[in-house]
């Protein structure tokens, strides 16, 4: 689960923009749209054909009676007194990993970010920095392309069923994420004060001190306590390997089919996630980051004038918070360093080299990489979807002139509805994917379909967010302009919003689709399809040397989509300012 | 002319004279495959308010850049201070930019601190480090700050938040930055062209009655204001120098030519 934010682009130069524009004919417009359709259709069709072949069966009927039990039994939680203190039990120990994750990563996060950031260096690194940035970006790309399961599944086989196990999953990739999204953070900060202190003779790190990092501050809070929210998240699927927390009690539930516990459990980890959630939210709107869309917009809102007492108190919370999780783990570095630990690395990284085939060979690889890819393709499809039905409802009411006519048992339905979809989307996205796999895999036979299925609905969840988030920040006043000439209020909305509002979607499909290829490692874990699939069964196995291959062949699939995914994010932000 | 007897420029230079504050020797700055200036001949001596006028994008701009060194000329020569500063090093550049005091139409404020800091960062370049996290973690307002603060009437913003003023105030904040940076040189970028006449007169008159008497160029969009706060007029068109007047010369024939497009 990450955010990224990308780059401001420098605005072309003058040149181009003097030279004399071509004029755009209707046909070319009309081929483009053509291709951007065909472009659409290919993948989703050869997805669809690749998780459904002609003739397979899908549905398991012998496993559906499960399902039924599963929702019969949502009426009737497990609230045992006994049953309970395990629940929130293993809610403390959630919340010390994200904790402590989280605060492991920012440090990274802060330390790479100052490295690889060019404000920082006031726009010239000497050269032993910029040499170093090269070896770090490339281990930093390595390690966020590596999901923090896969993480965790090999920091178990090497420090056993430790805490600290999910505490380095979470913290290497999210400070390798942290680390990029900071360095961006500082370089997009205005330059024009830091230079002009510069200018003014200060000392470079006056200078960082007096102008860049004030400026940042609120944006790089605000994203730590998104960072977070997401360890959270990250946290609770992390128990899938046996380290505690909340996941590992759901897994064990589900696989021995205690419906009721289960559903408690969903409950506690609902309650955990939406109040992080709404928390994280809140903070942002407050402080500096008004939607999640600023930052993969590339820029900050104006921070609102006015002291911002929630970010105060929500700090000092965090420290006393992270103070405690500390005190109250059994985390110890002692982990780290026993001699063990060390032998057990050195024969890992033995064992993993030289990388081989998995059982089956090149073909089995062959057929694992395009059904990562076509769960990725079809997940996003269900979360678009989700997000069409749902982002419209979810989105906070926009004062529009026609609004001051509506009656009030219309707007009181409409904030009904606007509840009830925020509410979907929460439950949606804080359900970990692993435990909406494991659903999944009792009414539909293991394969594409109900990994995709499960991660759709995960990322739907978040997708819907963004989106809507955006949505709300699209400016409505070319509507308002069609309606006061007398344009139909439908006919307005459709032509004055809905453009601005799909190149959102697709800005954000496109974003996440990095995300869920990533993602996908996760409901391979529990059974579902694809690399992560394979790298679960030979982690299972101790094929080290097959891990290797396969932990290759996601990074490349990984760094192909992002690739891909940046392509075409720049082609169509081109296309939206021309 | 006897007004204009104590004019810098039309006194023969002498051997014991201090250099002029600036020079330029046939200087050009080319974009790409644009001219954004070429062949300037300019030299300004201490003590002289230069107004710089032109259209839109007649390099008034880039002028001041290339006097700062924050933009190096691609031809001809720089002088600030009797320094060139073409192939300057940093660490030579940044001493000589200290005695240069920018301010521009964007202010350039950090919006998320008190006013205090944002006028300490004036003397950044005269504090050590340590001195200057030092007083941004525990801010102390001295009577020199107080001082730049009153003489732009915002004793009473001190410890405000810069991002809480007015457009006004926030200008008036630059400039007590300016204050106390103690610049011997001041380069002010379209300083009012966003402001109300009466405002703009006020701006102008801070920046020409400084403690000690400083060197002033200024690029500004009003011919009126520069025949009453400068000594000196300048016209730039398409980066060329079109004329190089005493202020109370600047007359409308003059003025035509420089805004009539070619």
């Amino acid at each position: 689960m990450t955010l990224q934010i990308d780059a401001v682009r420098e605005p072309s130069t003058g040149v181009a923009a003097t030279q004399a524009r071509r004029a755009t004919t209707g046909r070319t417009v009309a081929t483009r749209r053509l291709i951007g359709l065909l472009l659409l259709a290919v993948p989703l069709v050869w997805a669809w054909q690749r998780a459904v072949p002609a003739g397979a069966d899908v549905v398991n009927r012998g496993g559906l009676f499960l399902v039924g039990d599963l929702l019969a039994s949502a009426l009737h939680p497990q609230l045992s007194p006994g049953f309970l203190a395990v629940v929130l039990d293993a809610t403390v120990v959630t919340l010390t990993f994200a904790a402590l994750g989280t605060a492991s990563a920012l440090a990274i996060g802060l330390a790479g970010g100052l490295l690889l950031s060019d404000a920082a260096w006031h726009q010239h690194p000497p050269a032993t920095v910029r040499a170093l940035r090269l070896l770090v970006r490339g281990v930093l790309v390595a390690a966020r392309s590596i999901h923090e399961l896969v993480w965790a599944l090999l920091f178990v086989s090497v420090l056993g069923l430790d805490p600290l196990v999910a505490v380095l999953a979470i913290a290497i990739p999210f400070g390798a994420q942290t680390a990029k999204v900071f360095a961006e953070t500082l370089d997009g900060v205005p330059a024009g004060p830091l230079q002009a202190l510069r200018n003014a003779g200060a000392r470079p790190l006056p200078a960082l001190g007096y102008g860049l990092f004030p400026a940042a501050a609120p944006l790089l809070l605000s994203y730590s306590f998104y960072r977070f929210e997401c360890a959270i998240r990250s946290a609770v699927v992390l128990g899938v390997v046996g380290v505690g927390g909340l996941g590992q009690e759901l897994v064990v539930s589900l696989q021995s089919r205690n419906w009721n516990e289960v559903w408690t459990l969903v409950g506690a980890v609902l309650l955990l996630s939406a109040a992080a959630d709404l928390w994280s939210t809140r903070l942002r709107r407050e402080h500096a980051v008004v939607t999640c869309s600023d930052w993969s917009a590339g820029h900050g809102s104006r921070q609102r004038p006015g002291r911002a007492r929630w970010a105060r108190w929500s700090a000092a919370l965090v420290v006393a918070g992270l103070i405690a999780a500390w005190l109250a783990s059994d985390v110890s570095l002692s982990g780290l360093t026993s001699p063990r630990t060390w032998e057990l690395t050195g024969r890992l990284l033995d064992d993993m080299w030289p990388p081989a085939l998995p059982p089956g060979g090149w073909p089995a690889l062959a057929e694992a990489v395009p059904d990562t890819i076509a769960m990725a393709i079809l997940a996003m499809a269900v979360a678009v979807a989700i997000t069409i039905v749902t982002g419209p409802w979810a989105m906070r009411p926009r004062r529009a002139a026609m609004d001051e006519h509506a009656q009030p048992v219309r707007r009181l339905l409409r904030g009904a509805l606007r509840w009830t979809a925020r509410a979907l989307l929460l439950v949606l996205r804080s359900v970990p994917p692993t435990v909406w796999a494991v659903i999944a895999l009792l009414g539909l036979f293991p394969g594409i379909l109900p990994g995709a299925l499960a991660l759709g609905l995960y990322t739907g969840g978040i997708l819907g967010r963004l989106v809507a988030e955006a949505w709300e920040s699209i400016d409505t006043r070319p509507r308002d302009a069609l309606r006061a000439i007398g344009t139909p209020g439908w006919l307005a909305a459709t032509a004055a919003v809905v453009p601005p509002s799909a190149h959102h979607l697709a800005t954000y499909t496109l974003y996440r689709f990095e995300i869920c290829i990533r993602d996908t490692a996760v409901v391979g874990v529990v059974g579902a399809a694809g690399l992560g699939r394979l790298l679960a069964e030979n982690l299972a196995a101790f094929r080290f040397s097959t891990v290797t291959i396969l932990l290759v062949a996601s990074f490349a699939v990984s760094i192909a989509s992002e690739l891909l995914g940046r392509r075409l994010r720049d082609a169509l932000r081109a296309r939206a300012t021309v | 002319m006897t007004e204009n007897a104590n004019l810098v420029p039309f006194r023969q230079a002498s051997g014991d004279a201090p250099p002029p504050a600036v020079v330029l020797r046939r200087v050009g700055r080319r974009f790409a495959s644009h001219d954004a200036l070429a062949d300037i001949d300019l030299a300004i001596h201490v003590g002289e308010r230069v107004a710089i006028l032109g259209a839109s994008g007649a390099g008034k701009s880039t002028l001041l850049s290339l006097i700062n060194g924050s933009l190096p000329a691609t031809s001809g020569d720089v002088e600030v201070f009797g320094t060139r500063l073409a192939g300057l090093p940093l660490a030579r550049l940044r001493p000589l930019q200290r005695r240069i005091g920018i301010i521009s139409q964007r202010l350039d404020l950090v919006d998320q601190v008190r006013v205090l800091h944002n006028i300490n960062g004036g003397r950044l370049g005269r504090w050590s480090s340590v001195r200057a996290l030092a007083a941004l973690a525990w801010p102390h307002a001295d009577t020199a700050a107080i001082d730049a603060l009153e003489r732009v009437g915002l004793a009473w913003a001190v410890h405000e938040r810069t991002e809480l003023l007015s457009g006004g105030e926030r200008q008036r904040v630059a400039i007590a930055r300016l204050l106390l940076q103690e610049p011997e040189l001041v380069l002010a970028d379209e300083p009012v062209s966003s402001l109300d006449p009466t405002r703009a007169a006020g701006i102008l008159e801070l920046l020409c009655a400084p403690a000690r008497p400083i060197t002033l160029v200024v690029s500004l969009h009003q011919p009126e204001l520069a025949r009453q706060h400068c000594t000196r007029a300048v016209g730039l068109r398409a980066g060329r120098l079109v004329f190089d007047l005493p202020a109370d010369r600047l007359d409308d024939r003059v003025l035509n030519d420089l805004y009539t497009l070619t």
